[in-house]
């Protein structure tokens, strides 16, 4: 047994003339938390859905506990355990039933499903709505039912699409109780989400990926080192202004600014506070409209901004809304 | 486990999903064919003119004025003639629609013999209801007219020879009835239920496990034909409860669960297929219904199809569900399955389910990612 759950080689997948996963490589040691951050269409949701073997691989290679996933798939299936974006509970069945089919599809030895049944009940707090029909559960209920049902296999590997989207700050962390406790136990975590504090949070490292590559890897301090060692200075103004902001930042503090969008950032020393007084005041003598003004530590969206230059706005979701256009006029 | 027990579980599910919803889809099943037996199965005949002829073996004042009563219906336009032989002449060159022939001791019954035979040559709609008029009438006389039975060997009359005592437009319609249940029933079955799983994800959550993935298929399409055979027996159900009979009797029962059964097979494994195509409810429910309406109606469930113009009968030749409402009509009204319609009928719906399951499988295969 190789030390890595996952690896990735040159993985490549295109739809078309469009190539989402465009020449990854990862390696994900077994035991880790293991985040999966980028923008809305940057192609997280294609490469787990490559490692989950629902997408065939265009070129490249993924090793899953050094299984090669084309060639030994069902037992690769086994070892993976996966929770959707969506919660998918059937609200007709009740959660034991919910558990004991994904049990039976699992292929779970018929005379332990009992027993897995009801520790997976106890574990999602669920014993006493044993028999209730999940339809009427709340969200956190739902969640929790779905990631036990996630795990009735067993799994190695657990594979968590934004785990948290959707529910309340309680139910949130207590789901990030629950994934470290299964992390505790062994169980090699990959996660996607759109919160930045959760996979600073949670994971114990993290790649960036944007239009399908991955532009960062590494621990969340590692990566806050790539925007600076000192603080940030962020400014937003009009955005008209941007340049002539920069422009003045650099001239009169020999700072060198970033510009995204009208955002202006500009990495300071840790302890020069009083800059953020003077470069407010100078600024707004030049006549720039300020919205707003901040500094801070590093921060994991410091990173995401200069790493995709697009916080965490959804560009390539537009993408796919027109591709699901197109295909309207297919007349699907 | 093997695709068998992959199934297995998955079929288990979809019932289970059907049970918890039962007294809703039940509901929803029933109130289509409930409204159209009670309301179409009992509307008033409206028939003129048909012409009959009268065999008087009675010879009695009770006969004499049981044919009379039948002239003033002015349903019929009666002939008297004097022997058997010539009625069934007319019945074959279409000159006469249905022959009485009274029995000598008409009213009474004689060792189980009834009081009137009735014969008739097609098993259209016309002399359905014709014959439930003549029947009334010699009821009123205390002579019955249900206990027919049949001297001649009904294949005498031709392929399309009639025979029998006891039917009316309900047990017509009632079979064009359960073949529509049936076939709407698979429509819910496997094909929304298809569609809503890809929606939810539960798609993509079976397909993540390692079981093969045409167990998916097979699961919604068997489960998609249990249903529709539990609705299609519903309405038979609730034909039976209006008054309508099933003429075999008991392997008549067993015919109607094989037909329907079939036309569910061959309907669930269109429909599936039909879903694993379009991503949206509203446009497969659309495209469902284009499919199954015209095929119910070229069936002739509510007219016969020899009543249709001919380029429609030509079209009603190649409706599966044709097949399926002309079997169920022949163990219903006529009481007798001929060999050679039989081969027909349930060779065309196996046929039918065949290529519906093997399309569904090919391309569901191909259409999974």
């Amino acid at each position: 047994m190789t030390e890595n759950a996952v690896e990735i080689k040159n993985l490549v997948k295109k739809f078309g003339d469009f190539t989402a996963v465009d020449g990854i490589n990862l390696l994900i040691k077994r035991g880790e938390i293991f985040g999966l951050l980028g923008p809305n269409g940057a192609g997280k949701t294609t490469t787990i859905n490559l490692l989950l073997g629902l997408l065939s691989i265009t070129s490249g290679k993924i090793l899953i506990n050094g299984m090669d996933i084309n060639t030994h798939k069902s037992e690769i299936k086994s070892e993976i355990g996966h929770m959707m974006q969506e919660t998918v509970v059937e609200p007709d069945l009740t959660a034991r039933q919910n558990l004991e089919l994904f049990a039976e599809l699992y292929h779970v030895p018929k005379s332990e499903i009992p027993g897995r049944v009801e520790e997976a009940l106890k574990e999602a707090q669920l014993t006493q709505f044993a028999d209730v029909k999940a339809g009427t559960f709340s969200g956190g209920m739902k969640r929790r039912l779905d990631l036990v049902q996630a795990m009735t296999q067993r799994p190695k590997i657990l594979i968590l699409d934004e785990p948290t989207t959707g529910l309340d700050v309680q139910n949130r962390v207590e789901m990030w109780d629950r994934i470290r406790e299964l992390n505790k136990r062994g169980v090699t975590i990959i996660l996607t989400t759109q919160y930045l504090e959760e996979a600073d949070a949670l994971c114990n490292r993290i790649a960036i990926i944007d239009h399908g590559k991955i532009k960062a890897i590494g621990t969340p301090s590692e990566l806050k080192k790539l925007v600076g060692s000192g603080n940030i200075l962020r400014f937003v103004v009009g955005h008209d202004q941007t340049e002539k902001a920069a422009g003045i930042l650099k001239k009169e503090f020999g700072l060198t600014p970033t510009v995204k969008n009208e955002v202006i950032t500009a990495d300071v020393g840790k302890n020069d506070w009083s800059l953020l007084a003077k470069a407010t005041e100078k600024l707004e003598h030049n006549g720039i409209s300020i919205f707003e003004v901040s500094m801070h530590l590093p921060t994991l969206d410091d990173v995401f901004i200069k790493l995709t230059g697009s916080g965490l706005r959804d560009t390539t979701g537009e993408m796919q809304t027109r591709a699901a256009a197109v295909r309207w006029g297919r007349g699907r | 486990m093997g695709i068998t027990g992959d199934t297995y579980t998955l079929f288990k599910r979809e019932m289970l999903i059907f049970k918890s919803n039962l007294r809703t889809n039940i509901i929803r099943s029933i109130l289509f064919p409930v409204i159209l037996i009670l309301f179409f199965g009992n509307l008033g005949n409206s028939i003129k003119g048909v012409q009959i002829a009268v065999v008087n073996n009675a010879n009695n004042p009770q006969s004499i004025a049981f044919i009379n009563s039948l002239e003033s219906t002015n349903a019929f336009s009666v002939q008297g003639i004097t022997t058997m032989t010539n009625g069934i002449e007319g019945l074959r060159d279409g000159s006469l629609a249905m022959l009485v022939v009274i029995n000598p001791t008409f009213p009474h019954s004689s060792s189980g013999a009834p009081g009137v035979y009735i014969y008739y040559s097609e098993s259209s709609f016309t002399e359905l209801s014709s014959m439930s008029i003549i029947e009334s009438a010699a009821e009123k006389f205390g002579a019955s007219a249900e206990q027919v039975q049949s001297t001649v060997q009904p294949q005498s009359f031709g392929a399309s020879a009639a025979f029998g005592g006891k039917s009316s437009y309900k047990d017509f319609i009632v079979a064009g009835i359960i073949i529509m249940v049936a076939a709407f029933g698979a429509i819910f079955g496997g094909g929304i239920t298809s569609i809503m799983d890809r929606q939810l994800g539960n798609l993509k959550a079976f397909l993540i496990t390692p079981i093969n993935k045409l167990s998916i298929l097979l699961s919604k399409i068997l489960s998609g034909t249990v249903q529709a055979e539990i609705y299609g027996l519903l309405a038979l159900v609730i034909g039976l409860l209006d008054g309508a009979g099933v003429a075999m009797g008991a392997i008549g029962y067993l015919w109607i669960i094989v037909i329907a059964a079939l036309i569910s097979l061959g309907f669930s494994g269109a429909t599936t297929l039909l879903a694993s195509r379009i991503k949206r409810v509203e446009v497969y429910a659309i495209f469902a219904n284009m499919i199954t309406l015209p095929l119910w109606f070229l069936s002739g469930a509510f007219f016969p199809a020899t009543n249709f113009p001919t380029w429609l009968q030509i079209m009603s030749v190649y409706d599966p569900m044709t097949y399926a409402v002309q079997g169920i009509r022949y163990v219903m009204i006529l009481g007798y399955y001929p060999v050679s319609a039989m081969m027909v009928d349930i060779g065309v719906l196996l046929l039918f389910a065949g290529v519906m399951l093997a399309l569904s499988l090919m391309l569901f295969k191909t259409t999974i990612e």
